[in-house]
């Protein structure tokens, strides 16, 4: 599929990783549909776009929400008449681990809350599932070639403190082996679905982190250094224009490994 | 430069080099960009219907309060009620703690 003139509708973009795939295939001459939590941020990305010359919408909604899920498809097809590819990449974290002890007592004095737990497989598992079978329907009943790309998270295989957001990943990396299938029993041939499972990446929320535990994640980086949101941007870019990606998950970590060097 | 209102916002539909910008005024006097690069090819009156059908979409009814029309010829008692118009294809029921709700 050629970048070029197709449409792209990412959620979370109005920050972080999703921004920078926004940004990356307005200026490639993709036609953009921006979806994010905050007005003024998502504002600010499509202003950016429309200053670098690109095109774009913006929208406010919840991706939990089946009414906003549906209203974001709506609005690409109105204002650019098709929707050729989905980047599910809004996401939030609420770590905890699932039993906190008391020092003294060796009871239980505090657990990973339900609301917690909630919240994440809401946003980033409902979240997900609700983007990605809209847009589907909207590309099977339009008739147009199309790629859906779910981002999970390496810490899919399973991340202490992330018992909710460990599991959303894990089931998301899963999904583009089910959704293939599905769609090959179906006789849905022109929409493919790959997911990222992007490794540590210069997001606000890791740069702006201790940088003492920054050092720390890094020492277990081959290349020594965060992953760039662009690099993301750019395996993605290489999963639209490559048709025989398809129907798995791929990882980009930069070489994650434990401190004794085995791969993680 | 043309405007149109909607859902108590006003925005404005800019022609440049063939296609259409939408923005929407903020209450300070700024704007922000709705949408760029969209209808290529249409006419200013068909971007127009466009652009109306596309923020109506973007930023759905939602429920608002309206005070009492004391003009009203019916009023019930002294206080007039107007709901939200269900009927409207984009309405959404709203969750209260919805942060979709356009501020």
């Amino acid at each position: 599929m050629e970048i070029k003139e197709s449409v792209f509708l990412i959620t979370g973009s109005s920050s972080g990783i999703g921004e920078a795939v926004a940004k990356f295939f307005a200026s490639k001459g993709a036609k953009v549909t921006v979806v994010g939590r905050k007005q003024e941020n998502i504002d600010r990305v499509v202003g950016d776009i429309k200053q670098a010359g690109g095109e774009a919408i913006g929208i406010a909604g919840d991706v939990t929400s089946e009414a906003d899920t549906a209203r974001f498809i709506q609005a690409t097809v109105a204002a650019f008449g098709k929707l050729n590819v989905v980047v599910a990449a809004a996401g939030i974290i609420k770590d905890g681990t699932m039993l906190t002890l008391d020092k003294e007592t060796g009871k239980v004095s505090r657990k990973l809350t339900l609301e917690k737990w909630r919240a994440v497989i809401d946003d980033d598992l409902t979240g997900t599932f609700l983007t990605l079978r809209d847009a589907a329907e909207a590309m099977v009943n339009g008739g147009w070639e199309g790629l859906l790309v779910p981002i999970s998270s390496v810490n899919k295989i399973g991340q202490i403190g992330q018992l909710n957001y460990s599991s959303a990943k894990a089931a998301v990396a899963l999904m583009p082996k089910i959704i293939v299938g599905e769609f090959l029993m179906r006789g849905i041939r022109n929409i493919r679905c790959v997911g990222i499972a992007p490794g540590y990446t210069a997001t606000p929320m890791l740069t702006g982190m201790n940088q003492e535990a920054l050092k720390e994640i890094l020492a277990d980086v081959h290349i020594g250094r965060l992953i760039e949101p662009n690099e993301i941007a750019q395996m993605i870019a290489h999963c639209v224009e490559n048709g025989a990606l398809n129907g798995t998950t791929i990882e980009i970590t930069g070489g994650l490994c434990n401190a004794n060097g085995i791969a993680k | 430069m043309k405007s149109l209102r909607y859902n108590d916002i006003d925005f404005l539909i800019e022609k440049t080099e063939g296609k259409f910008n939408i923005f929407r005024v903020i209450p300070d006097g700024s704007y922000a960009i709705v949408g760029t690069g969209l209808f290529p090819g249409q006419p200013e009156s068909q971007a127009q219907e466009s652009a109306q059908a596309l923020v109506k979409t973007i930023f759905p009814v939602g429920i608002k309060v309206v005070g009492p029309d004391v003009s009203h010829p019916h009023p019930i008692g002294e206080i007039n009620i107007v709901g939200p118009d269900v009927g409207h294809p984009n309405f959404i029921y709203w969750n209260s703690d919805s942060t979709s709700f356009p501020v």
